[in-house]
């Protein structure tokens, strides 16, 4: 049964997303240094254009309650592309995985464990998933965005 | 609960044909690969749990055209005039997320401070450019080959090459040449032939593939994002620097014998050739001495030609070794090795006709 769904929803995505009542949107950008007619400098974000190791990338998740109702309990569960080193989110309240979405914690909570069995604690790099759960329903008609950085690596 | 299991399900098919495409270089990310970020959403409405839902994005990444070329070690090569084949090295690394041949071409400096600190005052002939083939580290004659090029260097990877010379004669102890080795970023299209030199993407980003440069800057004198590089070697010349002198004392007369001797016809005079070697330079083997003997002298075959004697505060000492030959009226003899420093002598007696 798991399955038969799995396949409909991989032939028929069109379908199961239009039973929803939010709209989710993700975005990447990356950012650039572009000078000011003045000669100061200053940080934009673009589409992703001609994109190298090492550009700094800004992943923008946006969501809109098209409902009626308060869409309560809202989890934003991203994991992060196997080519994009994370380094860190802009968006408060976010927890993280360093395994693969098994277990969840601060970064402070989480370790790492090392070849020869020992541990060590997580950084930034190790982090496998970002998740953000809302503390307050959306309601009806709201939108909001989180926002999260990384490296290609 | 079974709504979010199909889209994680969907989520993670997706990340698995982004990880396909994705080994972890140091270089990066390979040029050409997809980045795909997947999010997922799950939430309640009015208590029951809504079909969660999710969204992609994708872009390509860009080949990044990087690399170095740098001297091996950091050391000037010490040679000597005349030298055949003086070697200095270098290491040309891919830092950049494609693999890539790099065309190479070696120069003089033309003055100036050289790598080492010197002042480059002479450029060596003969520059040719060696693959270290065995990958030994060391120039081996016969064995690395002549090149052209680097064929197809994979991202990360690096190769050693030997810049190879051959310096004139006629130079002194501390005179520079500086040498430099000019790396050229070129398509790794086939193996075995140099592919056309790399150009940058003009222009607004295409979907395809885009190709950047990332050479840097420094202080050498390298453009930033030119898709060259060099670095530069040098090479120091250790001479001998040899200055030679002759004197004569008269040893016996006819009439004095050996008390106050006068230049009188029969007298014995003693010949002292000494030769120097300036200190700081290098040693000086096989030096060979010939002397003409004056018209209205005879040659004494009973003294010799002393050979390597030495010399205390200017004066001849009377050794040596009598190796020294006499024909047709020239005294010859070879002194085997004079080092920095050290001075040494050839000894003959003539008698005055």
């Amino acid at each position: 049964m798991k399955f038969l769904l799995i396949l409909l929803a991989l032939l028929l995505p069109s379908a199961a997303l239009a039973q929803n009542q939010v709209a989710l949107n993700s975005e990447v950008f990356v950012e650039r240094a572009v000078r000011n007619a003045d000669g100061t400098s200053r940080v934009a974000l673009e589409t992703p254009g001609v994109v190298t190791p090492g550009d700094p990338l800004v992943f923008v998740l946006r969501y809109r309650n098209n409902g009626s109702a308060p869409a309560a309990d809202f989890v934003v569960t991203n994991p992060i592309p196997d080519s994009v080193s994370f380094t860190g989110s802009e968006s408060a309240g976010a927890v993280y995985s360093v395994d693969g979405g098994r277990s969840w914690g601060t970064l402070a909570q989480l370790s790492v464990r090392n070849a020869d069995g020992s541990s060590r604690p997580a950084a930034l790099a190790d982090v496998t998933h970002v998740r953000w759960r809302l503390a307050s329903a959306i309601p009806a008609g709201a939108e909001g965005e989180l926002r999260f950085r990384g490296v290609v690596k | 609960m079974k709504t979010i299991l199909r889209y994680g399900a969907t989520a993670s098919l997706l990340a698995f044909v982004a990880g396909t495409a994705s080994p972890a270089f140091a270089a990066g990310t390979p040029a050409g690969s997809t980045i795909t970020n997947n999010v997922s959403v799950a939430y309640q409405v009015g208590g029951v749990s809504q079909t969660g839902l999710s969204a992609s994005n994708s872009f390509t990444v860009d080949r990044k055209v990087n690399f170095t070329v740098a001297e091996d070690g950091n050391a000037t090569t010490v040679v000597s005039p005349g030298q055949l084949a003086a070697v200095t090295s270098f290491v040309v690394t891919n830092t950049s997320n494609a693999p890539l041949d790099f065309g190479l071409a070696a120069t003089n400096r033309s003055g100036g401070t050289a790598a080492h600190g010197g002042t480059d005052n002479f450029d060596v002939s003969n520059l040719r450019i060696y693959a270290d083939t065995n990958n030994d580290g060391d120039y081996d004659p016969g064995t690395d080959v002549l090149i052209t090029y680097l064929d197809q260097i994979a991202a990360d990877a690096s190769a050693r090459v030997f810049v190879v010379a051959d310096v004139p004669l006629g130079r002194s102890t501390n005179d520079v040449a500086g040498v430099r080795l000019t790396g050229t970023a070129a398509e790794a299209t086939a193996a075995g032939s140099q592919g056309a030199v790399v150009t940058q993407t003009a222009g607004a980003n295409t979907a395809g593939v885009d190709t950047v440069f990332a050479d840097t800057v420094s202080a050498d004198g390298n453009i930033a994002r030119d898709g060259i590089h060099f670095d530069e070697d040098d090479y120091t010349i250790l001479a001998a620097a040899l200055t030679a002198t002759k004197s004569s004392r008269v040893i016996s007369d006819p009439l004095n014998g050996t008390t106050n001797p006068k230049m009188i016809p029969g007298a014995v005079v003693e010949y002292c050739i000494t030769v120097a070697n300036g200190s700081g330079g290098a040693a000086a083997a096989n030096v060979a001495i010939s002397d003409t003997l004056p018209a209205t002298t005879a040659y004494e075959a009973t003294f010799g030609v002393k050979v390597n004697g030495t010399v205390t505060g200017g004066v001849c000492n009377a050794d040596g070794v009598i190796v020294g030959s006499h024909a047709a009226g020239v005294v010859s003899g070879t002194i085997p090795s004079i080092a920095a420093g050290d001075t040494r002598t050839v000894l003959f007696r003539v008698t005055i006709n």
